[in-house]
Parts: structure tokens; C-alpha cells; sequence
């Protein structure tokens, strides 16, 4: 088996093949930590299906669409859609590398006859798709341990693969609203439609799966068995959310619309610097740092004032407070701020954009960048592995498959057909890098 | 009764404090490890005072967020910067797999206790480690919180276009990255455990934000692709998509050109997919129509509650969710069906629900019980026993302020 993020290198998970369902972001972003360090990813794709805001939000959008979208579901090289816009989005893109893709039509018997073999040669499956929509396509953990009891199956659904919601399908921020999060992340200043969409739970579901995977090897290292685990993402997310859990289930208190604030911390906000939309972050821990900081601010004359002498006294007129604070900052670089705070030891950071965190210098003397050319999409700087190790760490990243691109590897070597086995796979349609025309 | 678990033969040695690193042994604790967590004599971990406080009264025992963060462990005090308390953290350490920390860089080594240490002892152990910035680099000892690591982490894609950037609430600044540090751990004991040779493992809270699929990856690479900001728009603008009133609350929605059909058909207005106007992607990506079918949408939420909402969602594979609170979820059908929090006894509290595992092994045996947080320096006589420290010795470490 190879690994294309290895290059030589002795990785954690060389030797392990894993077959990708995943759908969206949650899921692809788990079997990316996977590739990355070192397993065999193969997408099991169909060009029958296009699952949406996987490979873009459609297969074919008109030019339209990839020009008003900006990048939620667009984001094209040069808004340029190009005769396969499926291997030019940049979410796909980004989780997509170092895995490979096959095709195979699993609506027809020889489909189903070929993810066997696929199944029989791999150690992990893992899917976050609807539950009943997975499962009509045959691929149950009775069908996978049957064929291979060996297998680690990783399952990511929403809210469950049973109870009452298991054909409720969501969004990461649909199923964050439903547990309370966008309601706490408000404005405290403006009604609840203006909670932010922001999706933190597909990041911590991507973490969260890829560990169940992890243990799951390590559990069968230990029985011998396979072994079929469930990382709903609702129930993974829910513990991020455990100061607000306690809160309600020791004191009954529901918190909401927190917004930029601290239960005790004062200064603690975001403040507008010069220039258009630029933000600096501050936040005072200690009585020390208050010092240090009204003495960066001299010319405002805070130490003086009564209301502002604790940080109990600080948080009670906080709203004053920041206005000051704001009154100084407005009229500076929010750079300046960040660096000459940080000399005085005040956390403080910039509001960062995409620009800001491509040309930040810390990533850059972290060699945090990985650069990773993609034959429909030029080549661009990617984020590196998620973590450094002493022991060897990841090479240079294989761009992320166009639909179909290793269907000759993956048929010939992992699942053992012939050269004229391939050519009737080819035949009957399983194989291609194209969307059957009557997909949307 | 609980069968084998993934980590029932790891020991961590866990010196971390307040919430990273807390997050991560806790996982490791739910799969089985015995984590050890390592306190200052008399004030133990600085996450004892952080709020809320169990009846909002502070008290070593008493923080809501400490007893979250630290089930499944045992607590030993010792003081690291004693001679003996080194002594006795490298013999942990010598009988331990993984040791975590989240010390400010540098702090370790100054401790004697830094990687080529561990290694002295224990040649296999895997060291990880979680900082602000990283082990190495420019902003190597600059301050964080939660706060300002988010602001750096793209926070300028959060929030509304004509108002401040949000940061998102609680911890999740520093959970998220104790969550890669649990991940990072069971890679390094993989490595570990095949060639016998320990890894130190350097996870930068900065970088994991960078790094996060919630938006930001992508973005960085789409700004690449177009050379477009896209600042705090979300989808806001494509058809079908935001937050809207309802009867008795507020519901998130998403659907834009591609899958508005679905919620056309829920409104009831299935005789506008016929008209030019509404029958076309191309149509339906244009701005103006997607505040016409506000003009449908919004009298139709506004005659439905929350749940109906949600009901009929769920029907015709509309893609949305209610805006609940805490005590929302706590009542919610689906986490009461599947029994999703745990009620846990602890002599402060009592017995109250904390959330349940991140994720369910699925096998004959249940998930193993949890227990609850230790008290300060609970196991400090049982996990020096097991050393074979004597009582007398103990005796005098207490007196000296060593345990």
C-alpha cells in the first residue's frame, strides 16, 4: 500500500486503508487528518451522484452562480468554472489531498460485487451521511463485518444513527443552533438573527472522528476484532459547550447573547483600529496587566479614574470603558496595537483575514505552509499538518483527486480486476471522470 | 463489565493546567487511560477558579468548568519545582506512555522536566505539548485567551458585515486544540509502539485555528483562487438562507440556487418552479429574488413554531435548525431518547448532568461509567503508594509542602 503523504517517511498510519463516504466538511476534514498522516484514503465517488457542498454546491452550476456566490459553495480559480468545476472548489480542494478517488456505480449488483472487494481489502470505512440515505446504498456495519470482520467502521452522523432525528438531515450550523450555540455567540447588542454562522462543530467533528478511528486500530490491536463506533456530531459538540452545561445543570441558569464578553474579564473585547474593517482583540487578566496597559494608553488618563480602579469596578462599566479604549485605538494600526501590547505581555491579536493569516510571520518561521499544485487549479500554498512531531513528519502533499482519478489503481491493485474486468466496469458506466450528463 | 478500552493500558502523566490541556486528558480518560493529574500543593489547577461556581459561590471544589474538564482522572499535588517533586514526577513519568502539558515554551526544560528528561527515564514516552503559539518561532512567548487567539485564528469571517467580529462562545479556543492534542497523542503512541521510540509533539493553539475546516481552510485557499475577502457575509445574500423569526423564536435556514426547490415545495408555492423567474439556478442566484422569496418565507415561519419548522424540514429535506437555549437542548426529544447526558455524584454538588462521550464504541459491554473529578490531592497517598513510597516519607513530603 502507499500513502501519498508519506514520500519515505515512517507515518502513524502507514499500511492502513481506509474507504471515504464522507460528505460536506466534518467528514472529509477526519479522513484528512488520516491522510495526512499516513493512511491510504480512496473516495468511493459515482458519477451517477454529486453530493451536494462536497465537490461544490452543484456539478454543473451556471457562470452566474460561481460569480455571485462568493465562496460559500463558489470560491473557483479566477470565478472561472473550467470544463470540471467538481475539481476546482477550494473546500474540496483543501480536505481533499493526499486521498484518492474511484468511482463505482453502487445502484447496480456489479457495483455492490466491487465494494465488497473493496471492503474485503481495507481495515477502516468511514461515512457522516444520512443515516437512511447511507444505508440504502447497502453499507451497514451487518453487510461490512460480515464481508470483512476486521473492519473499523466510523460513523458521523448528525444526531444519531438511531433515534428520533436520524433522518433529520442539517448543517453543522443548523445542528449547532438546535444545541444553543449560535444563541450564546450573539451579539448582546442586537436581536438573534444576527447570530453569525460559524460552524466550529465541523472542525471539532473532523477531530473528534479521526481519534474514534484511531482508538478503534487500537481496540483492534487489542481484541482482534473489528469494530463499529459512532461520533454523531451533535453529541461530539455538546462538550464544547460544558462551562454552559454546568452552568444550567449545577445553577439552572441559561446563558445567552455573550457575544465579545467575559464573565469577569474587563477589558475584553474587540476594538476598531484605522482602515477599513480592521479589529484588534484585548484582554486584561490581572491588575498587572490593567497597569501595563493604561500605561500604553497614558494619554487617556483610565488610572485615574475610580470606575475603572478593579477589575470587578472595570467589568461594571465596561460599555465606558471600551468606548475609551476604542477612542484610542480607532486611530491606530492594528498591528501596532497587537505588537506594542504584546511587549507589555496583554494579550492582544488582530482580527485576522485570509490575507492576513497567508502573510503572517509566525506561520511563515513555522514553515506552516505546504505549496500543492493541482492540474485544473494551479498551484496555491496549503495549511501543513495539524501538529509538529520530533519523529518524521508528513512530505509534500498530493494534490486532492479529481473525480476518478486513481479508478485505475483502485480497480488493478486494491480490488485485483483485470484489464478486461476494468474495460465492462468501464462499459457498464462505474468508471469515468465526468458527471453522467443527467446529473445536476 | 466494561471490556477491554482503547487506552486501559496507557498511563498519562498529565501536568496540564486550566482548559487545553485538561480537554485532552479528559478524552484520553474517556477511552480508557489513567490519567494522573498532577496539582500545585494548595491551590491545584488555576481552573478550580474559573466560573461558575456550583451556586455561584467560588471554592476549590466548586467550578462548574474544573469538574467538567477533569472526570476520569486522579489528583496528586506536588510541588514541581521541589527536588523531590522532580524526582517523583520523572518515576511517574518512567511508568507512564504519554505525558501532557500546556506550560508557557521553555517552562518545562526550566523545570528539568523537558523532553530529553522524560526521555533520560523512559525512552518511549511521548511527549505533547500544547502552547499559544508553538514551541518555536516569533511569537513563541507571546500572551493569549480565548479571546485574542480566535481574533488571530480569521475572526474577521465572524459575526455581521456592519458590526464587530464575534469571537464564539466558552472555550472553544482552547478545547478545540486539547481535542488535536488527544488526536496528536494516539498518533505519536502509534509511532511510539511500533519503533519504541518517544516523539515530543508541538500543537499550536494558533495553527489549529488556522488550520479549522468551520470556514477558514477553505476560505484561505478560495482568497488564493479569486483574490477575494470574504469578510463576515457568510451566505448571507443567497436565496433561502439566514436567520428568520418564527412564531415563538428564531430559525437558522440554508438553501441558495442549488437546493431552494426543496424549500419552495415546503412553503407550499410548487407553482413558481414552472415560472421563468424561479425554474433556473441562474435565476435563483440573482440577489433580487432571493429578497422576493423572503416576502414568501417569512409569513410562512411566522404562522409555524420552532418545532413545526423543524418537523417540516425534516419532510422535505430542507436544510435548518431552531435557535434553542441550553435548557432547549436539555428537553430536546432526540438527546432525551438517547440518553445523551450523564448524571454524575460528586460531594460538592450532588448528583448532575454532565454531557455525555464524544463518541460510542459499539459492542456488547456499555461505555465504561465515568468518575466524577478528583478532589485536590485525592489520590496524592494512593499513586505514591503504588511507587512504593512509604507512609513516613509522605508523611514528611506533606510537611514540607513537597505533596
Amino acid at each position: 500500500m502507499t500513502s501519498p503523504a508519506s514520500n519515505g517517511k515512517r507515518l502513524p498510519l502507514e499500511g492502513v486503508r481506509i474507504l471515504d463516504f464522507t460528505v460536506v466538511w466534518a467528514g472529509p476534514y477526519c479522513t484528512m487528518q488520516l491522510a495526512d498522516w499516513g493512511a491510504e484514503v480512496i473516495r468511493v465517488e459515482s458519477v451517477h451522484h454529486f453530493a451536494p457542498q462536497t465537490r461544490g454546491l452543484i456539478a454543473r452550476p451556471p457562470q452566474e452562480f460561481a460569480e455571485n456566490s462568493a465562496n460559500q459553495g463558489g470560491g473557483y480559480p479566477d470565478d472561472l468554472l473550467g470544463e470540471r468545476p467538481w475539481n476546482r472548489g477550494p473546500y474540496f480542494n483543501n480536505h481533499g489531498r493526499n486521498k484518492r478517488s474511484v468511482t463505482v456505480h453502487l445502484g447496480t449488483p456489479e457495483g455492490q460485487a466491487a465494494l465488497d472487494r473493496l471492503i474485503e481489502h481495507s481495515d477502516g470505512l468511514i461515512e457522516n451521511n444520512l443515516p437512511p440515505n447511507i444505508e440504502k446504498q447497502g453499507i451497514t456495519w451487518e453487510r461490512v463485518s460480515a464481508v470483512n470482520p476486521q473492519m473499523i467502521m466510523l460513523r458521523v452522523p448528525a444526531f444519531g444513527i438511531e433515534g428520533p432525528y436520524r433522518g433529520y438531515r442539517t448543517w453543522g450550523n443548523h445542528m449547532e443552533a438546535l444545541l444553543g450555540h449560535p444563541v450564546l455567540r450573539s451579539y448582546p447588542q442586537l436581536s438573534l438573527d444576527y447570530a453569525p454562522m460559524a460552524v466550529p462543530s465541523d472542525a471539532a467533528s473532523g477531530i473528534g472522528g479521526a481519534l474514534a478511528f484511531a482508538m478503534g486500530l487500537r481496540q483492534r490491536r487489542k481484541t482482534g476484532k473489528g469494530l463499529m463506533i459512532e461520533a454523531a456530531t451533535a453529541e461530539n459538540f455538546v462538550p464544547f459547550l460544558g462551562d454552559f452545561v454546568m452552568d444550567y445543570s449545577m445553577n439552572g441558569r441559561v446563558q445567552e447573547r455573550l457575544g465579545n464578553t467575559h464573565p469577569t474579564m474587563a477589558p475584553h473585547n474587540v476594538y476598531p483600529c484605522f482602515g477599513t474593517d480592521r479589529w484588534i482583540a484585548i484582554a486584561v487578566r490581572s491588575e498587572d496587566e490593567w497597569a501595563s496597559l493604561c500605561k500604553v494608553m497614558h494619554q487617556l488618563g483610565l488610572e485615574d479614574d475610580p470606575r475603572f480602579a478593579t477589575m470587578e469596578s472595570r467589568h461594571e462599566h465596561r460599555d465606558a470603558l471600551d468606548a475609551r479604549i476604542a477612542e484610542w485605538t480607532a486611530i491606530k494600526d492594528a498591528y501596532w496595537v497587537m505588537e506594542r501590547l504584546q511587549i507589555e505581555g496583554i494579550p492582544a491579536g488582530v482580527a485576522m483575514h485570509e490575507r492576513d493569516v497567508l502573510e503572517n510571520r509566525q506561520h511563515g518561521a513555522r514553515d506552516f505552509w505546504r505549496t500543492i499544485s493541482h492540474p485544473e487549479a494551479g498551484t496555491q500554498r496549503h495549511v501543513g499538518p495539524l501538529w509538529r512531531t520530533t519523529g518524521d513528519n508528513p512530505g509534500e502533499a498530493r494534490h486532492a483527486p479529481r473525480l476518478g482519478e486513481d479508478n485505475d489503481y483502485v480497480y488493478k491493485e486494491v480490488m485485483g480486476y483485470s484489464d478486461e474486468e476494468y474495460a465492462d466496469f468501464e462499459r457498464m458506466g462505474h468508471i469515468g471522470m465526468d458527471y453522467d450528463p443527467s446529473v445536476a | 463489565m466494561t471490556g477491554i478500552m482503547p487506552l486501559d493500558d496507557v498511563r498519562v502523566l498529565d501536568l496540564s493546567r486550566y482548559t487545553s490541556g485538561p480537554f485532552c486528558t479528559r478524552v484520553l480518560g474517556d477511552y480508557g487511560a489513567d490519567v494522573i493529574k498532577i496539582e500545585q500543593p494548595g491551590t491545584g489547577d488555576p481552573a478550580r477558579a474559573l466560573p461558575p461556581f456550583y451556586q455561584d459561590e467560588p471554592g476549590l471544589e466548586r467550578s462548574g468548568i474544573f469538574l467538567f474538564l477533569n472526570t476520569n482522572k486522579r489528583s496528586v499535588t506536588l510541588d514541581l519545582k521541589s527536588e523531590r517533586g522532580r524526582e517523583i514526577a520523572l518515576e511517574l513519568a518512567a511508568s507512564s506512555q504519554v505525558v501532557i502539558e500546556n506550560f508557557a515554551p521553555g517552562t518545562l526544560d526550566r523545570l528539568g522536566l523537558g523532553f530529553d528528561a522524560l526521555r533520560a527515564v523512559n525512552p518511549g514516552i511521548v511527549l505533547t505539548s500544547i502552547s499559544n503559539f508553538g514551541q518555536t518561532g516569533p511569537y513563541r512567548d507571546w500572551q493569549g485567551t480565548d479571546l485574542t487567539l480566535l481574533a488571530m485564528g480569521n475572526m474577521q469571517g465572524t459575526g455581521d458585515t456592519d458590526h464587530e467580529p464575534l469571537k464564539t462562545a466558552g472555550h472553544h479556543a482552547t478545547y478545540y486544540p486539547g481535542y488535536v492534542a488527544a488526536l496528536a497523542t494516539s498518533m505519536g503512541l502509534m509511532t511510539a509502539e511500533l519503533t519504541g521510540e518517544g516523539e515530543h509533539l508541538d500543537i499550536s493553539i494558533f495553527e489549529t485555528h488556522s488550520h479549522s475546516v468551520d470556514g477558514r481552510l477553505g476560505r484561505t485557499l478560495a482568497y488564493q483562487y479569486n483574490g477575494r475577502l470574504v469578510g463576515r457575509s457568510g451566505m448571507a445574500g443567497a436565496i433561502g438562507s439566514g436567520i428568520f423569526p418564527c412564531a415563538d423564536g428564531y430559525f437558522g435556514l440554508n438553501a441558495g440556487a442549488g437546493l431552494v426547490q426543496r424549500m419552495i415545495r415546503m412553503v407550499g408555492r410548487e407553482d413558481l418552479l414552472e415560472h421563468p423567474d424561479w425554474s433556473t439556478v441562474a435565476e435563483l442566484s440573482k440577489a433580487e429574488r432571493a429578497i422576493e422569496f423572503q416576502g414568501i418565507l417569512i409569513p410562512w415561519l411566522l404562522e409555524r413554531t420552532k418545532e413545526e419548522v423543524r418537523t417540516e424540514c425534516e419532510r422535505f429535506g430542507v436544510l435548518g435548525g431552531p435557535l434553542n437555549t441550553i435548557e432547549d437542548l436539555f428537553q430536546d426529544q432526540n438527546f432525551q431518547a438517547r440518553e445523551f447526558f450523564q448524571e454524575i455524584d460528586h460531594p460538592t454538588t450532588g448528583p448532575i448532568q454532565y454531557p455525555g462521550f464524544h463518541a460510542v464504541l459499539h459492542r456488547d459491554e456499555p461505555m465504561p461509567e465515568r468518575s466524577r473529578a478528583p478532589l485536590l490531592g485525592e489520590h496524592t497517598d494512593e499513586v505514591l503508594g503504588e511507587l512504593g513510597i512509604e507512609a513516613g516519607e509522605r508523611e514528611a513530603l506533606r510537611a514540607s509542602g513537597v505533596i
